[in-house]
C-alpha cells in the first residue's frame, strides 16, 4: 500500500517572486524540465505580483499545473481572484489551479486589514469563486462578503480545482470537506498525521473520500551534497517559523518556548544573527526537510506513509536554487517514480 | 540602432566559441546572472530571448548565447571576463567581447 502511495506521489515547487521575474520564472521552467508537477507562487503584497508572475510563467510553460500557493481574501475580493484565475485558465487550459487560506497576519497587518472570521472568509471565497468560474451571475449574502450581482462578460472555462492552505483543525477539516486539495504548512510528519486526521474527519463528513482530496505537504525545504550547506541556508527561514509557531505546536516538538520567544524578539529588532544562532537542530528537524538528497528522500517517504499525495518544496529550496532543483530532478524525484 | 550593431558583433563573438565548450559556458553564464546582484541592469527583451530560448532547450545556440553573453557582461563584468577568459581559457573570445565593449564606448 506505502509503495502504491509512493508511485503516485507529485512534486510541487514553491516560489516567492521577490527576485527579477525573469529569475523566477528561469526556475519554474527548470522546474518543469526537472519533473515537478505543480508551480506554486506566493501572493504578498511587498513581493511581485502573483498573478503577473504566473502569467510569464504560463507562457515560459508547457504542462507543469500553476496558481496562487496561497492567496486570501482579506486583500483581494472573490470576484477579483475568480477573475484572475478564470483570465490565467485561458492562458494555460486546464493547468491552473487555485490556492486560498486566510493569509499572514504579520502581511494583513501591515496593509491594515484585519483577519474578520477567517474560516468563514474562506469558505465564503470557495463559494462565490466556483460561482463566478462556472459562469454564474452571482448575488451573494454571507456573513463576511455580500455580492450584489457579479457575472463575467466572458465565458469562463473549465473547473478549477481549488487548494485549501490550512493549519488548524478547523480549516483542515473544511479543506476536506470542500477543497479539491489541501496544502498544509509542515514538515514533520507528527503535524502532517495530525492534520491528515483532521483532513480525514471533513472529508468523511461530505461523504468523499481522502484519495479525493490531493493532500500536500507545503514544506520548508533545502537539499545539498553536503548537510552542512543544506542547513545553513534552511536556518532563517525556521527561525521564522519558530517565531510564528503557537505554544502547542512547539511543544508537541519538545521545543523550549523560552528559546522560541527570544527568536521573536530578536527578529522583531532585527537582530538576524542572534535570531539564527538561536535555532536548534531540534528546530530544524521539526521546521524543514533539510540535508543531503538521500536523507531528503527518507523524510519524504516518512510524509508519505502519514498520508501525503503532493510534496511541495518551498524556501529556500538549497543553498543554490538553480543547483537544488536540478538535485531534486536527478535524484529525489527519480527515487519516487515507477 | 546601437543596439543591432552591438547584437551582431556578439554574433561574430559567438562564433569563435568551440562547440565542446558551449554547454559549460553556458551553464556559468546562466550561475552567474541568476546570483547577481545586478538584476535591474537586464534589459526585458535580453530577458525574454534568455527564457524563449530556455524553454525551447536553445541556450548553447548561437542567439542563447549571444543573449546569455550580452546580460552576462552588462551584470557581470568581471565574472564574464573571469569565466572566459581564465576558467575556460577562451583567448580569442575573450579578445573579441573586449573588442565589443570598447566599440560600444565610442
Amino acid at each position: 500500500m506505502i509503495m502504491v502511495l509512493i508511485r503516485m506521489v507529485r512534486f510541487g515547487i514553491e516560489f516567492v517572486p521577490r527576485e527579477a521575474y525573469w529569475k523566477t520564472i528561469y526556475y519554474a521552467v527548470q522546474a518543469e524540465k526537472r519533473g515537478f508537477n505543480y508551480l506554486w507562487i506566493t501572493d504578498h503584497f511587498n513581493n511581485r505580483n502573483v498573478y503577473v508572475t504566473l502569467t510569464v510563467a504560463a507562457i515560459y510553460t508547457d504542462k507543469i499545473m500553476l496558481g496562487p500557493g496561497v492567496t486570501n481574501p482579506y486583500l483581494v475580493n472573490p470576484v477579483i481572484t475568480a477573475q484572475a484565475v478564470a483570465s490565467l485558465n485561458e492562458a494555460a487550459p486546464g493547468r491552473v489551479v487555485l490556492g486560498v487560506g486566510a493569509g499572514d497576519k504579520t502581511t494583513l497587518d501591515c496593509a491594515g486589514v484585519e483577519m474578520q472570521s477567517p474560516l468563514t472568509a474562506v469558505q465564503e471565497c470557495i463559494d462565490i469563486f466556483r460561482k463566478m468560474t462556472s459562469g454564474e451571475s452571482v448575488v451573494f449574502q454571507g456573513e463576511v462578503f455580500r455580492i450584489a450581482g457579479a457575472k463575467f462578460f466572458f465565458k469562463p472555462k473549465g473547473k478549477i480545482p481549488i487548494y485549501v492552505g490550512a493549519q488548524g483543525p478547523k480549516m483542515l477539516a473544511m479543506a476536506g470537506r470542500i477543497g479539491d486539495g489541501v496544502l498544509i504548512n509542515a514538515c514533520h510528519p507528527k503535524d502532517i498525521s495530525y492534520a491528515v486526521d483532521c483532513v480525514k474527519k471533513g472529508v468523511s463528513e461530505v461523504g468523499k473520500k481522502l484519495t479525493d482530496v490531493d493532500v500536500a505537504a507545503y514544506t520548508s525545504f533545502s537539499v545539498h551534497e553536503n548537510l552542512k550547506k543544506a542547513t545553513k541556508a534552511a536556518v532563517p527561514v525556521v527561525s521564522f517559523i519558530v517565531a510564528g509557531s503557537p505554544s502547542v505546536v512547539l511543544e508537541r516538538h519538545g521545543i523550549d518556548l523560552k528559546a522560541a520567544e527570544e527568536i521573536r524578539e530578536a527578529l522583531k529588532s532585527s537582530q538576524w544573527g542572534k535570531a539564527f544562532g538561536l535555532v536548534s537542530p531540534e528546530m530544524i528537524e521539526a521546521f524543514s526537510v533539510c540535508g543531503t538528497p538521500d536523507m531528503c528522500i527518507e523524510r519524504i517517504t516518512q510524509l508519505l506513509k502519514s498520508g501525503i499525495s503532493q510534496f511541495v518544496v518551498g524556501s529556500p529550496i538549497g543553498p543554490n536554487v538553480r543547483e537544488a532543483i536540478n538535485l531534486i530532478g536527478e535524484k529525489i524525484i527519480p527515487h519516487f517514480k515507477p | 540602432m546601437l543596439r543591432d550593431v552591438i547584437d551582431v558583433a556578439y554574433h561574430k563573438v559567438v562564433k569563435t566559441i568551440p562547440l565542446e565548450k558551449r554547454e559549460e559556458l553556458s551553464d556559468k553564464m546562466i550561475d552567474a546572472l541568476l546570483v547577481s546582484k545586478n538584476e535591474d541592469k537586464m534589459p526585458v527583451g535580453l530577458a525574454n530571448t534568455i527564457l524563449y530560448s530556455w524553454q525551447r532547450g536553445l541556450l548553447v545556440g548561437d542567439v542563447g548565447l549571444v543573449a546569455l553573453l550580452e546580460a552576462a557582461v552588462l551584470l557581470e563584468p568581471e565574472r564574464t571576463m573571469e569565466i572566459l577568459g581564465v576558467e575556460l581559457q577562451l583567448t580569442n573570445t575573450t579578445k573579441k567581447v573586449k573588442e565589443v565593449l570598447m566599440k560600444a564606448e565610442k
